[in-house]
């Protein structure tokens, strides 16, 4: 086990890399400092600034800075568009939001849309199965935008003015547990009923899988209930493909819901990272999306492990 | 029998065709895709879509205008044009050029128009001595009144130009008084052309890389993995952002060209996992080893052997890829990353959430673009899922 940590991390340390060199390529496409000067500024200006930024000096050594700031965990390089703000304090400002948001919409989508698939596999052919599936196949054609707008002013919006008191906030962000509620959750109820249908489809069909297995009929033949070969049986087999699922989407929490932070105004990572791609913040999208990238990698490798300590036939190798 | 005719008469298509969901929302796709063609072909074109065809956020054609629509409608965009147009010096050409979508100044002398005008301009003071119009029903009359004087002012419009105009106002007109109908129509063509020209070339792309990767083994198969899981470890919205940022400074930022890189650069990698995973299945199949053994090529082995067997999965995530590369046009547009200086469904939910008409209460606009993407979306989801049905049942 331990073997196969080391050697999976090896393995992934060119595609880190990859990651870290393809998103500075790409931001170097564009010149920044043009745009941080604004109009006015002449071409002395414009030197100092692009030395002050250690834009002028060689590619290879900025990608090495930064790989280094990376792998030290020092991430003390400035903000371009808020002089004396680090990244690394916008990191530890930004992700704590994101994650009061995703963290309870995921628990709640995946509780909700697992009971959803197990009706639904229960009664599979049905009536209630068919409507449930093509209620699915609804939501999942409607786009996201739409949810959001519709939910921002009918939730946020209507809602106040019908019962004459803000209930929840349309725009805006304030720390602190109090406020969860009125910030926070209408995104995550938006959040859930948005995710529901790809993912009520996904475990039904795991379900749906699993209860035409050999082990299923072996149950109802030695005469086990319909219920508990359901809930006992099928559900503890099919747990593996639902768990990961949702280690998959586990490092996606911390960039957090970019469309719904940036339309209820919530500076969680997605937000600052939008907003400093628009604003030409170079430090701060390349170390979110390296942070992010690495997340991403660690939680495939903690995956492959877990399958392993959940199912005993998978062998790492 | 023809190769194609062996293709399409399988159980597996005749599966497909009797699913009638399924039927139905190939019959919706064929709407759309010969939609997009007419506007393909110049049906609709982009000066169209930015032609000022009435007052500006004017409701659809079943509303009944309430008394101040109806006067906003009348006094806000021809009568001014006709009234500036008569004090330019050079009245005749100036009067040439006023047009408001598809509706021209009558031909009439300027004295008689200059009549008309003053009549207008008499019967609007009137009314705008009252506070609320809608609440004022006296004063219909001297509307009704107004409403013809500025008729007047327009010449008759007949066939295919009449057509036109009350085409392009059957779902009202945005902030700035554009037809709806026409700018979400033209929108099916960007949606179309987008999915499209995306789903090929990134099942093609994701095919050949995903069987080689298969196939081959080795270092191919490491290189191949590599690139993707790279492109694959960055959130995909973001990559799609800063894709797409690294060319709005460049010749081509007004056209496609960004998002078709942008898309070309992430969504293959769906399909060439599914296509290498498929791959290493068959690998191990007889007729391929035969096939090896006989000493053809590797290459030829791929080429006629790996990929052919692998089409219904090419097909499925054609399907799924189209759906993708549309929604998340949608959202790119909408965050100004995506089609810009042409509508988008993207772009005009953008406008009407910019232009209050969501919180005024006005949805035309987003309702437009929202309901006819979602009959679009809706219909290849059915259809993806009866092609899974039909062609890969085992799948999750």
């Amino acid at each position: 086990m331990f073997a196969y940590i080391i050697r999976k991390l090896v393995y992934n340390i060119p595609v880190y890399l990859a990651i870290v060199l393809l998103v500075m390529i790409l931001l170097r496409q564009r010149d920044p400092v043009a745009g941080l000067l604004g109009k006015n500024a002449d071409a002395k200006d414009y030197a100092a600034k692009k030395q002050e930024l250690g834009l002028n000096r060689p590619f290879l050594i900025q990608y090495g800075d930064l790989l280094r700031s990376i792998f030290t965990f020092q991430f003390d390089e400035e903000s371009w568009t808020q002089p004396g703000v680090t990244v690394g304090e916008k990191l530890v400002e930004a992700v704590p939001r994101s994650l009061a948001l995703t963290v309870p919409a995921l628990v709640l989508t995946s509780l909700i849309s697992i009971v959803v698939a197990m009706i639904s596999a229960f009664n599979r052919g049905r009536f209630l199965d068919k409507l449930l599936v093509f209620l699915a196949v609804l939501g999942m054609s409607i786009s996201f935008l739409v949810y959001i707008i519709f939910g921002q002013y009918f939730g946020a919006y209507q809602l106040s003015q019908w019962l004459g008191r803000p209930v929840f906030s349309i725009h805006g962000y304030e720390p602190g547990l109090v406020n969860w509620a009125y910030y926070m959750l209408l995104p995550v109820l938006i959040s859930v009923i948005v995710s529901m249908g790809y993912d009520t489809r996904f475990y039904r069909a795991v379900m749906v899988e699993e209860t035409q297995r050999d082990y299923i009929t072996t149950a109802r033949a030695k005469g086990a209930t319909r219920g508990k070969v359901m809930f006992v049986h099928m559900l503890r087999n099919a747990m593996i493909p639902i768990i990961t699922r949702i280690m998959i989407t586990l490092p996606f929490l911390v960039t957090g819901s970019i469309l719904l932070e940036q339309f209820f105004g919530i500076p969680g990572m997605g937000y600052v990272l939008l907003s400093a791609i628009r604003n030409n913040d170079f430090p701060v999208v390349e170390t979110f999306t390296a942070v992010f990238a690495g997340l991403f990698i660690l939680s495939i490798i903690a995956t492959d492990i877990l399958y392993a300590l959940f199912d005993p036939r998978v062998r790492l190798q | 029998m023809s190769m194609t005719d062996r293709f399409f008469k399988t159980r597996e298509f005749r599966k497909l065709f009797r699913n009638k969901s399924a039927v139905i929302a190939m019959l919706v796709i064929a709407a759309y895709l010969f939609t997009a063609l007419f506007v393909m072909c110049g049906g609709i074109t982009r000066e169209t879509c930015d032609t000022v065809v009435g007052q500006n956020k004017m409701p659809g054609f079943f509303i009944q205008q309430t008394p101040e629509q109806r006067y906003e409608n009348a006094t806000s965009k021809f009568l001014p044009m006709v009234q500036r147009a008569l004090s330019r010096a050079d009245q005749t050409a100036a009067l040439a050029d006023v047009r408001l979508g598809q509706e021209r100044v009558v031909n009439k002398s300027a004295a008689q128009l200059q009549a008309i005008i003053d009549r207008a301009i008499e019967l609007k003071n009137e009314l705008n001595q009252s506070e609320d119009l809608d609440a004022d029903s006296a004063r219909l009359p001297q509307l009704k009144a107004l409403e013809d004087q500025v008729a007047m002012l327009k010449a008759p419009l007949t066939g295919w130009s009449r057509l036109m105009q009350n085409a392009s106002l059957v779902l009202g007109t945005d902030a700035q008084g554009r037809s709806i109908f026409l700018r979400g129509l033209y929108s099916i063509k960007i949606a179309i052309q987008i999915g499209l020209v995306t789903a090929a070339f990134c099942v093609l792309l994701g095919a050949l890389l995903g069987a080689a990767a298969g196939y081959f083994g080795g270092w191919v198969d490491h290189g191949i993995v590599w690139v993707y899981t790279t492109f694959s470890s960055i959130p995909n919205l973001v990559l799609l952002v800063v894709l797409s940022y690294a060319f709005t400074d460049s010749e081509v930022k007004d056209t496609l060209l960004p998002v078709y890189i942008a898309f070309g650069a992430t969504f293959w990698i769906g399909t060439c996992r599914v296509i290498r995973g498929e791959t290493l299945k068959l690998k191990r199949m007889e007729y391929i080893q035969a096939a090896q053994t006989a000493g053809f090529s590797p290459f030829y082995i791929l080429v006629r052997h790996v990929i052919p067997n692998t089409a219904h999965l090419m097909l499925i995530n054609f399907s799924l890829l189209l759906i993708g590369a549309i929604k998340s046009e949608v959202i790119l547009s909408f965050l100004g990353f995506g089609v810009k200086g042409q509508p988008s469904w993207g772009i005009m939910i953008r406008d009407a959430g910019n232009n209050g008409d969501v919180v005024s209460g006005f949805f035309w606009e987003i309702g437009t673009a929202t309901a006819l993407m979602f009959a679009l979306v809706l219909a290849f989801n059915i259809l993806s899922d009866a092609l899974q049905d039909a062609f890969d049942p085992k799948h999750v």
